[in-house]
C-alpha cells in the first residue's frame, strides 16, 4: 500500500533578521493509510512548523511534501488549499473556534466553505453525527465563550471530523486542558484512527498523549531524531515509550 | 456565496459601533456629494426658469446699453425688420410711491414701475393675476401691482396709488385695475414692481425712450439672420441683444464657482468616508486574522478570503449609499426651503431631484467603497495561516494600512470627478483651481505619515509637563501603525483645512466687497439715491448747506463700452478724492492724476482691467459713446476701485461723464461731516434726505449688509465642510478604538501594575488630544495654502489674502476638542478592560 503522506528531505529555513533559523531540517517520513503517529520532542524542536509543512499550510524551503499521491508542497496555494479541503482536518491547541458563529456552524464551517449547504440532508446529518461523537448533542447554538476549554476543543475536533477527511493534524490539541478533559479527547481521536480508519498525525510534547500512537517520531533541532514503534494497543499505556525514552536518554 | 455573505454580516453585526460608524461616514460623504448634484440640478432649473420668467416667449432682447435708453426710432428700425413679429418695448424705472398712511414715518420704500405696451406685452409674457384684471390695451394710467406691494401699502382692485415722476412730471396717480400673482423673479429686489402702460410710464418719467425692447419672431425665421438684420438697422445708440439660451448660459456661469466649490467640498467628503471603510476594513480584518489563518487552515481559498473580505465591504456600502441618498435629498432639500443661499443668481426654486445625479452619487459612493475595501481585502488573502495561527502573531504586522492605496482611490475619485460632474459653463481656471485643492490635499494625505513622528514629538513635549505618566506610556501609541494614525491625521487635516481654506476665502471676498468703501469713497456716509440724480437739482445744494456736512461728492454708476466690452464705469470727483487722501495709486501721480479727471479728458483704470485690456499708464483708453469714440488718457492706475455690475468699475470725471459719455446723474453722494459734529449733523441730514428720496447709511452699515450677504454664502459651503469634519470626527473613534483593543494586554498588564482606570481613560484621550493636535496643524497650514489657491485663482479682487483668524483658532481648538469629544467611547473601552481576561487570553 502507498503511504497516504510522505515527506522527502523537507526543510523549512525562516529568516530572521541576523541570521536563518532551520525550524525543520531534511526530514523524511512515511505515514502509512489509518496510522496514527506522533511527533514528540521539546518546545521550539519544529514540531508545529512539521505538522504546517505536511498539511499544506506552509510550503517547504527545500524537499517534497506528498498528500495522497499529490505532491502538495509544489501546488498552487489555490490547489493546496482544495487539496487540504478535501483531504485534511485541522485541530490547534488555541484559537480553534470563530467567536462569532455558534457551535453548530462552527462545525458546519468546512460544508461552508466548500459551497455546501449544511442546513439540510446529509451535511446536517454529518454534522449531528459528529456533535454525537464528541458528546455535544444539545450544545448546538451556543457560542465558544459559553463552553469550557474541553467543549470548545471538542467542538474543534468535531469540525475537523465532519467531513471525514482521510488525514486528521492535531497540533497539541490537549495542551491547553486538564489531564481529564485531554483524556477525551485523545480517545476519540485513537477512536477515528482504530473504527474509522482514519490516519491521524498528532503533534505533543506529553509522553501520555504520544503513547496512543502507533509510532512515535521524536524531534530535536528540527530532525528527526529517533522512531519508536509501539503498535497498535487498546490500553495506551505510557510506561512502554517513557521506558524506550529513557533508554534514549530523553 | 450565500455562506460567504452570512458570514460576513455576522462579521459587521459583531461589530456594531464600528460598522455604524463606517455606514454613517459613507452615508455622510454620499449625502454631501448628493446634496451637491441636487443642488447642482436645482441651480440650472433656476437658471432656466428664470431666463424664461425674464423673457417669456421672446426670442430675441435688445437692451439698451446706455441709461438713456432706446430711442423711438430703434424701436421703429425693430418693428420694421422683416422676421419680426412682435415687438415689446419696456421701460423699468424706480421711484418712490407718494407718502404712504400704513407706513408711518419710516423712510418712504421704492417701488419698480414696469411700462409695457399691453397688446405686444401679452403675446410675449404671462403676467398671472390675483385678482382683477389686466391692462386695457388703450392705456391710460391703470397699474397693475405685485402681491408684495399691495399688502404692504394696502392696495386693492380699484384703488390708488400715486407716483412720484420726473421734476418736470411730479407725481401722478394711478387706478389700480389689478393685483399680480407673485413671481420668483419680480423686477423689484424687494418685489414691489407695478405694471403701467408704457405712454403712462414714459409720462411719468418725461422721456420717450425704452430700456428694453423684446422681440417675438415670426415662425421659420431664423435668429441669427433677424440678429445680422438688427445689426445692420440698429445705428442710433449702443445696445445688447440677448437670446434665451445666452441668458441661461449666463445665469449658470454666475454660480459656476459656487457649484465647483460645493463639488470640491462633496469630492473631499467622500474622501473622508473611503477612508473610514478603508481603516474599518484593515482593522476588522487586523483582527479577525486568527480567524481568517483557520478558515484558511480549513479549505478557505485566497479568493473566498477576498470576497468575505469585500462582501462586507458590499454590505455596508449598501446601506451607507442608500442612506447617504436619503440624507443627500433631504439636506438639499433643506437648503433649497431655506431658500437663496447667497441671493440672485443663486436663488433655489425648487427642489429637482435629478435621476443621474442619484445614479452618480450611488455609483461613485458604491464605488469608493469597494475601491477602498479592496486593499484590505487583498492583504486578508494574503495572511499566511500558520502564522496567524501561531501565538506569536503581532496583530499590527498583519495589516498596515496602505497610505499609498487611499491615495490611489483618492487620485481616481477626482478624475471620476471631474470628468463625471454635470458640466457647467465655466472657463478653463474654473476647473484649475478645485484640482489645485485636489492635488494639495492628496499631497497632505501623502505627507501625513511623514509629519505625524516628529508633529506628534513636538505636541508630546508640550503635553509632558501636565501628564507626564500618561505622556511616557503613551509615546509609543501614535506610531504603533504609523500608517493608520497618518490616514486618521489627514482624514482630520482635510477636513479642517477645508474649513480653514473656506474661511480665508470667505474673509478674503469680504474684505474685498468692502475695501473699497473705506479706499475710494470720501466720505463718512453714503446716501443712496434710486434714481440717478442730476448734479444740478437744487435740493442737493440744501443737503450739501445741512448743519455739520463738510461736503458732498457725488458718485455715479454707468456703463461704456470699450472695444466691443462693456465696462462698469463711475464718475467721481477728483478733488474730493485728493482731497480726503483717498484712492491710493498703484501706479501715476495721486496729486495731478485726480484733478486731471476733473478737468476732462482722463481716466484712472483699476489694475484688474489696466490688466486685462493691456493699457499702461499713459496709453489711451477709447471709448464708444454714442456714434462716436472718445479717447481718454489713462493718468492713473489704481489697484481697487468701485465694483460695478460686472466687475471693477474705469473713474472718470464728472464732465466727460455728463457731456460726453452719457451719464445722467449720481447714485451716490459720499457725505463727509464736519470733524466732531457727525452725530449732530447726521441727526440733520436724515430727515433732509428722505424728503429728497434718499438714503442715508454711514459706511459701517454699509460694510455691515455687504458683509452679511457674503456671510450668507459661505454659510452653506461651511455647513458642507463641517460634514466632513464629522466624517473625520468618527475615523478617529475608530482608530483609537482599534488601538485600544490592540492594547488590551498592554492595558491590562498596566492595569495589573497599578494604572487606574481614570489613567487608562486619560491614556487614551491624551492620545487623542495629540492626534488632533497634529491634524489641526497640518490642517490649518494646507488649508492657509488651499484658500491662496482659491482666491490667487479668481478674478483679480486686488486685497491681500486674509488667512481668517478666527477660524485658524476654531480648526485648531475644534481639531482638538473634536479628537477629545471622539475619544470618549475608546476611552471607556480602556478603562473597562477586565485585567483577569486580559492577560489570560493565550
Ligand atoms: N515564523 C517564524 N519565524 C521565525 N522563526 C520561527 C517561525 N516559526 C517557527 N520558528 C522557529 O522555528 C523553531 C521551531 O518552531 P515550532 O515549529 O513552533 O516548534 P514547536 O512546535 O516544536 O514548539 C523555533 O526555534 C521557532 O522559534
Ligand atoms: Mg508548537
Amino acid at each position: 500500500m502507498s503511504p497516504i503522506l510522505e515527506a522527502r528531505e523537507v526543510t523549512k529555513r525562516y529568516r530572521l533578521g541576523a541570521g536563518d533559523v532551520e525550524a525543520v531540517r531534511g526530514v523524511s517520513l512515511a505515514v502509512e493509510p489509518g496510522e496514527l503517529v506522533a511527533f514528540m520532542g521539546p518546545s521550539g524542536s519544529g514540531k508545529s512548523t512539521l505538522l504546517h509543512l505536511l498539511g499544506g499550510l506552509d510550503q517547504p524551503t527545500s524537499g517534497d511534501v506528498v498528500l495522497d499521491g499529490a505532491l502538495i508542497s509544489r501546488l498552487s496555494d489555490d490547489a493546496a488549499t482544495k487539496l487540504r479541503r478535501e483531504k485534511t482536518g485541522f485541530v490547534f491547541q488555541f484559537f480553534n473556534l470563530l467567536p462569532l458563529l455558534s457551535v453548530w456552524e462552527n462545525v458546519a464551517l468546512p460544508f461552508t466553505i466548500a459551497g455546501e449547504d449544511a442546513r439540510h440532508g446529509d451535511q446536517a446529518a454529518a454534522i449531528r453525527a459528529a456533535l454525537a461523537s464528541v458528546d455535544l448533542a444539545g450544545k448546538e447554538r451556543n457560542r465558544p465563550d459559553q463552553l469550557s476549554a474541553g467543549e470548545q476543543q471538542r467542538v474543534a475536533l468535531a469540525r475537523a471530523l465532519v467531513r471525514r477527511p482521510a488525514l486528521l493534524l492535531a497540533d497539541e490539541p490537549t495542551g491547553n486542558l486538564d489531564f481529564a478533559t485531554g483524556t477525551e479527547i485523545l480517545d476519540r481521536l485513537w477512536r477515528s484512527c482504530h473504527e474509522g480508519g482514519q490516519t491521524v498525525v498528532l503533534v505533543t510534547h506529553d509522553a501520555k498523549a504520544a503513547a496512543y500512537a502507533d509510532r512515535v517520531f521524536v524531534l530535536h533541532d528540527g530532525s528527526i531524531r529517533d522512531e519508536i514503534q509501539l503498535g497498535r494497543r487498546e490500553d495506551h499505556g505510557a510506561a512502554p515509550l517513557i521506558a524506550r525514552l529513557a533508554s534514549l536518554g530523553l | 456565496m450565500r455562506a460567504l455573505n452570512a458570514l460576513a454580516r455576522r462579521t459587521l453585526v459583531a461589530r456594531p459601533l464600528r460598522s455604524v460608524l463606517t455606514i454613517v461616514g459613507i452615508a455622510l460623504g454620499v449625502g454631501v456629494l448628493v446634496a451637491a448634484l441636487v443642488l447642482n440640478a436645482g441651480l440650472d432649473a433656476a437658471a432656466e426658469q428664470s431666463a424664461h420668467d425674464q423673457l417669456g416667449r421672446a426670442d430675441l432682447r435688445v437692451a439698451a446699453f446706455l441709461e438713456s435708453g432706446l430711442s423711438p426710432a430703434s424701436v421703429t428700425a425693430m418693428t420694421t425688420t422683416p422676421g419680426v413679429a412682435v415687438v415689446a418695448p419696456e421701460l423699468d424705472q424706480r421711484t418712490y410711491p407718494a407718502p404712504n398712511p400704513l407706513a408711518g414715518s419710516g423712510l418712504p420704500v421704492p417701488v419698480t414701475v414696469v411700462g409695457v405696451d399691453p397688446e405686444p406685452d401679452a403675446a410675449l409674457h404671462d403676467r398671472p393675476l390675483a385678482g382683477g384684471s389686466p391692462l386695457p390695451a388703450d392705456g391710460g394710467n391703470v397699474a397693475l401691482v405685485s402681491d408684495a406691494l399691495a399688502r404692504a401699502n394696502g392696495l386693492v382692485v380699484g384703488g390708488t396709488i400715486t407716483l412720484n415722476g420726473s421734476a418736470e412730471s411730479g407725481p401722478r396717480t394711478f387706478r389700480v385695475s389689478g393685483i399680480l400673482a407673485p413671481v420668483p423673479d419680480d423686477p423689484d429686489p424687494a418685489g414691489r414692481s407695478i405694471v403701467v402702460p408704457l405712454q403712462a410710464a414714459q409720462a411719468l418719467f418725461s422721456t420717450d425712450a425704452v430700456d428694453l425692447v423684446d422681440l417675438g419672431l415670426a415662425r421659420g425665421t431664423s435668429v441669427t439672420s433677424v440678429t445680422a438684420e438688427l445689426e445692420r438697422r440698429l445705428s442710433v445708440e449702443p445696445y445688447t441683444l440677448t437670446t434665451p439660451d445666452e441668458l441661461v448660459a449666463r445665469l449658470r456661469a454666475a454660480t459656476a464657482d459656487f457649484r465647483i466649490t460645493i463639488a470640491l467640498v462633496a469630492a473631499l467628503a467622500l474622501f473622508g468616508g473611503a477612508f473610514l471603510i478603508f481603516n474599518t476594513l484593515a482593522m476588522t480584518v487586523a483582527e479577525r486574522a486568527r480567524d481568517v489563518g483557520l478558515l484558511r487552515a480549513a479549505g478557505m481559498t485566497r479568493r473566498q478570503v477576498t470576497l468575505l473580505v469585500l462582501i462586507s465591504a458590499v454590505h455596508l456600502g449598501v446601506a451607507g449609499v442608500a442612506l447617504g441618498l436619503a440624507a443627500g435629498v433631504g439636506l438639499a432639500a433643506a437648503v433649497t426651503a431655506l431658500g437663496s443661499p447667497g441671493g440672485g443668481a443663486l436663488a433655489l426654486r425648487e427642489l429637482v431631484i435629478p435621476p443621474g445625479g442619484l445614479v452618480l452619487g450611488a455609483l461613485l459612493g458604491f464605488g469608493v467603497t469597494v475601491a477602498a475595501a479592496l486593499e484590505p481585502a487583498l492583504r486578508a488573502a494574503r495572511i499566511s495561516p500558520v502564522e496567524a495561527l501561531t501565538a506569536r502573531l503581532d496583530q499590527t504586522t498583519v495589516l498596515r494600512a496602505r497610505i499609498r492605496w487611499l491615495s490611489l482611490v483618492f487620485a481616481v475619485v477626482g478624475v471620476a470627478g471631474i470628468a463625471l460632474w454635470p458640466s457647467t459653463a465655466s472657463g478653463s481656471t474654473g476647473i484649475l483651481r478645485p484640482l489645485g485643492v485636489f492635488a494639495l490635499m492628496l499631497g497632505v494625505a501623502l505627507a501625513s505619515p511623514f509629519l505625524v513622528g516628529p508633529l506628534g514629538a513636538l505636541v508630546g513635549a508640550v503635553t509632558r509637563p501636565f501628564l507626564p505618566t500618561e505622556e511616557r506610556l503613551n509615546r509609543s501609541a501614535l506610531t504603533r501603525d504609523r500608517s493608520r494614525t497618518a490616514l486618521t491625521v489627514g482624514g482630520l487635516a482635510v477636513a479642517l483645512a477645508v474649513l480653514v481654506a473656506l474661511g480665508g476665502v470667505a474673509a478674503t471676498t469680504r474684505q474685498a466687497a468692502i475695501a473699497w468703501l473705506t479706499d475710494v469713497v470720501p466720505g463718512d456716509a453714503l446716501l443712496t439715491a434710486v434714481r440717478p440724480d442730476a448734479l444740478d437739482e437744487p435740493q442737493l445744494a440744501d443737503l450739501a448747506a445741512g448743519p455739520g456736512v463738510a461736503r458732498l461728492s457725488p458718485i455715479g454708476m454707468f456703463a461704456v463700452a470699450v472695444g466691443g466690452l462693456r465696462l462698469d464705469a463711475a464718475a467721481v470727483v477728483g478733488a474730493d478724492l485728493l482731497a480726503d487722501g483717498r484712492l491710493p495709486l498703484a501706479a501715476g501721480d495721486r496729486a495731478t492724476a485726480l484733478p486731471a479727471l476733473d478737468a476732462g479728458g482722463s481716466v484712472i483704470l483699476p489694475a484688474s482691467i489696466s490688466d486685462r485690456l493691456g493699457i499702461p499708464l499713459g496709453g489711451l483708453l477709447q471709448v464708444l459713446a454714442g456714434r462716436q469714440t472718445v479717447a481718454l488718457r489713462v493718468v492713473g492706475i489704481a489697484s481697487r476701485t468701485i465694483p460695478g455690475t460686472s466687475g471693477e468699475s474705469v473713474l472718470v470725471g464728472w464732465s466727460d461723464a455728463t457731456q460726453r459719455l452719457g451719464a445722467l446723474g449720481a447714485q451716490y453722494f459720499a457725505v463727509r461731516y464736519v470733524p466732531g459734529q457727525a452725530a449732530a449733523a447726521a441727526a440733520a441730514l436724515e430727515p433732509l434726505a428722505r424728503a429728497d428720496a434718499l438714503e442715508l447709511a454711514p459706511l459701517q452699515a454699509v460694510e455691515g449688509s455687504i458683509g452679511a450677504s457674503v456671510d450668507r454664502l459661505f454659510a452653506l459651503l461651511t455647513a458642507l465642510a463641517l460634514v466632513a469634519l464629522i466624517v473625520a470626527g468618527l475615523g478617529i473613534v475608530n482608530t483609537l478604538s482599534m488601538n485600544v483593543l490592540e492594547r488590551v494586554r498592554e492595558l491590562g498588564f498596566l492595569r495589573a501594575a497599578g494604572l487606574t482606570r481614570r489613567q487608562a481613560r486619560r491614556l487614551v484621550m491624551l492620545e487623542a488630544a495629540v492626534l488632533g493636535a497634529v491634524g489641526a496643524i497640518i490642517g490649518v497650514v494646507a488649508g492657509v495654502v488651499a484658500g491662496v489657491i482659491l482666491a490667487a485663482l479668481g478674478p483679480g479682487i486686488g486685497v491681500a489674502y486674509d488667512p481668517g483668524w478666527w477660524t485658524i483658532a476654531l480648526a485648531l481648538v475644534g481639531g482638538v476638542g473634536l479628537a477629545v469629544v471622539a475619544s470618549a467611547w475608546p476611552a471607556h473601552l480602556a478603562a473597562r478592560i477586565e485585567m483577569v481576561r486580559a492577560l489570560a487570553h493565550e
